[in-house]
């Protein structure tokens, strides 16, 4: 079974794009074994989040301030 | 009318005034699920000695001789939880969980497990270990998930609360599917101890429940404290267009209007206009949190040795986690400090935000694909995270309030309050009741008659 969730997501088994070579590199580096269907899943998955993933790299964090040690159920400091 | 068709409190008023009688209402229950679960696949396993067990040794607590289903990824000093996965990362173990002790002290009976999509990874419900639970509303669709058997067992009727767990909108978005009242409360103020993620930040145990009034009193149960009752107070409530009510489907935009309009006529309150464009970076900043927290897990030893039993969905997933730079995870924790700023300065100006909890209605399990007006046909999970991440990467509460029918399945309209909000989004819920003279709250799925 090919993940159902990837359907309707045309671009994700086509196009290797740069992030997959890199996917597919660090699988082989650490010794993952991944078999076709892993393979077209993990694809499909980092197709499906790439755009969001580039934006993450792009985006200007550069002046934001680290929160120290949060409290998550509190409003920041 | 069988004292299993009554809500959570109302069961606990009539055992506590001597009308109920809990070791009646126990077999009822062990007996309905026999029943009806068949279809539901709901429950994955029922213990009745355990749970007689539990009902003799019952202090006269809120929930005394109340039965209650708890979701799979909570241990019980009896099972170790599975996950719906048939292997997980590490050994699972038997033992006595945060939620399974809220529930022992406040009397209630834990009756059984409830399924889950496998290892926590949808918001579908649609793949388990056990197979996927099913909607009452249509056994075809999916039940929403991760906590898909508690909310298929409460709109069922064989249980009348069950406690989920909520990582990534695991109680929210089943809660909407199955047309429930659904607590993600704000983060630490529900028991998890013992979780399998014990560092995580971003994972809840709460309710799912027919209504607010439910709710309230199982969440007081994991929160350890009475969750006072109140008067809804004219609010500022936002509301953020585009996307999350624009890229919705239409009846499913309507019904949550309509849930809204009474909400604010209820109240007083007002609607206030925002934009939220930071809101893709979030979602995907949420994903990376959520992942980081399993990180440690994820070595090559262990995803290698993920059997078949396990889908090729959830074992691709485990791999790419394993393979995902340390660059992302890193700067989602920065986008995450900038989007918990933003939002304490939004909670400036509104009392809460309100949408869609998911954008479109209960998908079938066999495909569970829906179609947005911005982009065709997509996957449920892409379409539903920009709508419940937000919570768990900023620790702030959500609830999932049931707000009518769309195709002859529920739509949940969500609202999220600031941090420790969780009593002021309850009152909220309450009062939409009120306005909608509980019609939506009462509607049940033909399974269930």
């Amino acid at each position: 079974m090919v993940a159902p969730f990837l359907l309707g997501c045309g671009r994700a088994m086509s196009e290797e794009t740069a992030f997959q070579s890199y996917i597919e590199g660090a699988l082989a580096g650490l010794e993952i074994e991944v078999d076709e269907v892993e393979r077209a899943v993990i694809k499909g998955v980092w197709a499906l989040y790439e755009p969001g993933i580039r934006a993450l790299l792009e985006a200007d964090l550069d002046g934001v301030e680290q929160e120290m040690h949060p409290d998550i159920g509190r409003a920041p400091q | 009318m069988s004292g299993l068709d009554l809500g959570l409190r109302a069961q606990a008023e009539a055992i506590a005034s001597g009308q109920l009688d809990p070791a009646e209402l126990l077999d009822a229950c062990l007996e309905r699920i026999e029943q009806r679960n068949p279809e539901l696949n709901a429950v994955v396993e029922t213990f009745p000695e355990r749970s007689r067990e539990m009902l003799a040794q019952a202090p006269r607590g809120p929930l005394y001789g109340v039965p209650v289903l708890i979701k799979d990824e909570w241990p019980l000093p009896w099972r170790a939880q599975r996950f719906g996965s048939a292997q997980m990362l590490s050994t699972p173990e038997p033992g006595e969980s945060g939620p399974y002790l809220a529930l022992r002290d406040a009397g209630a009976v834990i009756v059984g497990v409830g399924n889950m999509h496998e290892l926590g990874m949808s918001s579908t419900g649609a793949i388990s270990v056990y197979e996927p639970a099913r909607n009452p509303w249509d056994i075809e669709r999916c039940p929403g998930g991760s906590s898909s058997g508690p909310a298929s067992a409460v709109a069922s009727g064989l249980v009348a609360g069950a406690v989920g767990a909520d990582g990534l909108g695991s109680i929210r978005y089943p809660g909407a599917y199955c047309g429930l009242t659904g607590l993600k409360p704000t983060f630490g103020r529900a028991a998890i101890a013992g979780h399998e993620i014990y560092n995580t930040e971003t994972i809840v145990s709460g309710p799912l429940c027919r209504d607010a009034g439910d709710a309230r009193l199982l969440a007081s149960v994991l929160f350890g404290e009475e969750i006072p009752a109140g008067e809804a107070q004219p609010s500022r409530i936002g509301v953020v267009r585009d996307p999350l009510w624009e890229d919705c489907a239409a009846e499913v935009r309507e019904r949550c209007e309509q849930g809204l309009d009474a909400l604010v006529a209820e109240t007083g309150s007002s609607v206030v206009e925002l934009e939220l464009p930071e809101l893709g970076l979030w979602l995907t900043a949420a994903l990376m949190v959520a992942q980081a927290e399993e990180a440690a897990r994820l070595t090559p030893e262990r995803v290698n040795s993920l059997r078949k039993e396990v889908s090729p969905i959830a074992r691709g997933l485990m791999k790419l986690r394993a393979a995902i730079p340390a660059t992302l995870p890193a700067r989602s924790l920065l986008v995450r400090a900038q989007a918990r700023r933003r939002l304490a300065a939004i909670f400036e100006q509104v009392d809460m935000l309100a949408w869609p909890t998911v954008p479109a209605v209960a998908p079938p399990l066999a495909s569970p694909l829906v179609e947005l007006p911005s982009s065709g046909v997509v996957s449920a999970d892409v379409a539903n995270g920009r709508h419940g991440t937000i919570a768990n990467l900023t620790g702030i509460p959500g609830m999932s309030l049931p707000v009518g029918l769309s195709e002859g399945l529920p739509v949940g309209l969500q609202l999220l309050g600031s941090w420790q909000s969780d009593a002021a989004l309850l009152d909220a819920a309450e009062a939409l009741e009120r306005a909608t003279e509980r019609e939506f709250v009462e509607l049940r799925p033909a399974a269930r008659a």
